[in-house]
């Protein structure tokens, strides 16, 4: 990027939106608004979006509650989805209540949890709580509190 | 080490890629959805049909860690285009979930967010680096610093002089031209491959609950359809 020394870089701020592959959207719908309250935003449909049916897939999109979409559940309706490119991803529990929530509704729902962060070398705040779990599709999603100051 | 070639099925093939810009004219996408518009089977994909927004149990996604095949080349692309910093790349460590295989993790930070992305080299107990298959996610998205329309097409800019193509976009996903492509959210977005066909959006200027009443107030998608 030599073009742009001395020039001010426009460059990411943070990540803010992960799309991910299911096999089954009704279930992993069911899965993610139950067990995080994920609000349901919109629906991207091969027979309502032209890039959706060029592509194949339907895109399913879930907000946090501020952003249109933080999450979004793709099927694609010709190809298989593996977990052979993402280990994990982090939510980030809105606070200490919801971080507890959360895993009571996994209990609930028989969802097996593990404690802790799931990569050993990932740095953990002193106090934070974190517990990782899998949803329908065996995608590792870890959960944190969130500390606020 | 040297990477094996290798380009996942979800993959734009490059002619298409040229052609994707289209999906911004309104005619084409009309053509496109012309069965289901014959059929009946049409519908609206727009937000307001659907009940949003109150605050979820989730604040913010934390952390995303990807297989790469090689740490190295990977980290040189998210710093040279994404403009993400290094943190720190670590030893290997046993896989948290296959016995007997490893991973050595590369953490990379956004502006606002540390650690943000982990790049991640898994190894198999014969310490063969696997390839990443690209079918676990469709793609994922970084904020822009400045979160604006403006900032979108100065990072596409610095982007395309420093020789990386785009494999679609500028574009914005909702029905406004000229940007418009006729998807839903509202950020202006443009996607990138990266060495290994993860797909990475860089987008600002998402719809959130404030500037989305702002502009189309109450009305509903089915009104405005």
């Amino acid at each position: 990027m030599n073009a742009h020394v001395g020039q001010p870089k426009i460059a990411p701020a943070k990540l803010q939106h992960h799309v991910i592959y299911v096999s089954d959207l009704k279930r992993s719908k069911d899965f993610y608004m139950k067990l995080f309250d994920l609000q349901f935003s919109a629906l991207n449909h091969p027979d309502s979006s032209a890039a959706m049916r060029l592509s194949n897939q339907e895109m399913h999109f879930f907000s946090f509650g501020f952003y249109h979409h933080d999450i979004c559940l793709v099927k694609h309706h010709k190809l298989k989805m593996d977990n052979n490119s993402m280990l994990h991803f982090t939510l980030m529990a809105r606070d200490r209540d919801a971080f507890d929530a959360i895993r009571k509704s996994a209990a609930a729902m028989e969802i097996p949890v593990r404690d802790g962060r799931l990569i050993a070398s990932a740095k953990t705040s002193p106090g934070q709580r974190s517990y990782c779990l899998q949803d329908p599709d065996q995608h590792w999603i870890e959960i944190i509190e969130e500390q606020r100051p | 080490m040297t990477a094996v070639s290798y380009v996942p099925p979800n993959v734009l093939p490059p002619l298409l890629q040229k052609f994707a810009s289209l999906l911004k004219r309104k005619w084409f996408r009309e053509l496109v959805l012309a069965p289901p518009t014959i059929t009946r089977r049409r519908f609206s994909n727009k937000t307001e049909d659907y009940g949003v927004f109150k605050p979820s149990r989730i604040a913010q996604i934390g952390q995303l860690s990807i297989y790469v095949q090689d740490i190295e080349r990977s980290r040189q692309w998210y710093e040279t285009l994404g403009g993400l910093r290094h943190s720190r790349t670590c030893e290997q460590e046993p896989h948290p979930f296959k016995p007997g295989w490893t991973i050595r993790c590369c953490y990379m930070s956004a502006a606002d967010h540390k650690e943000c992305l982990v790049l991640i080299e898994e190894r198999d107990p014969e310490g063969k680096v696997t390839v990443p298959s690209g079918m676990s996610f469709f793609h994922t998205a970084f904020e822009l610093e400045g979160n604006r329309l403006e900032n979108v097409f100065a990072f596409a800019a610095q982007s395309k002089q420093g020789g990386f193509v785009p494999n679609y976009g500028p574009v914005r996903h909702n029905g406004d031209p000229p940007l418009g492509d006729g998807e839903t959210g509202g950020n202006v977005a443009c996607y990138f491959y990266d060495p290994d066909y993860n797909n990475v959006e860089f987008c600002g200027a998402m719809d959130t609950i404030e500037n989305y009443r702002a502009r189309y107030g109450d009305t509903r998608g089915s009104a405005r359809a």
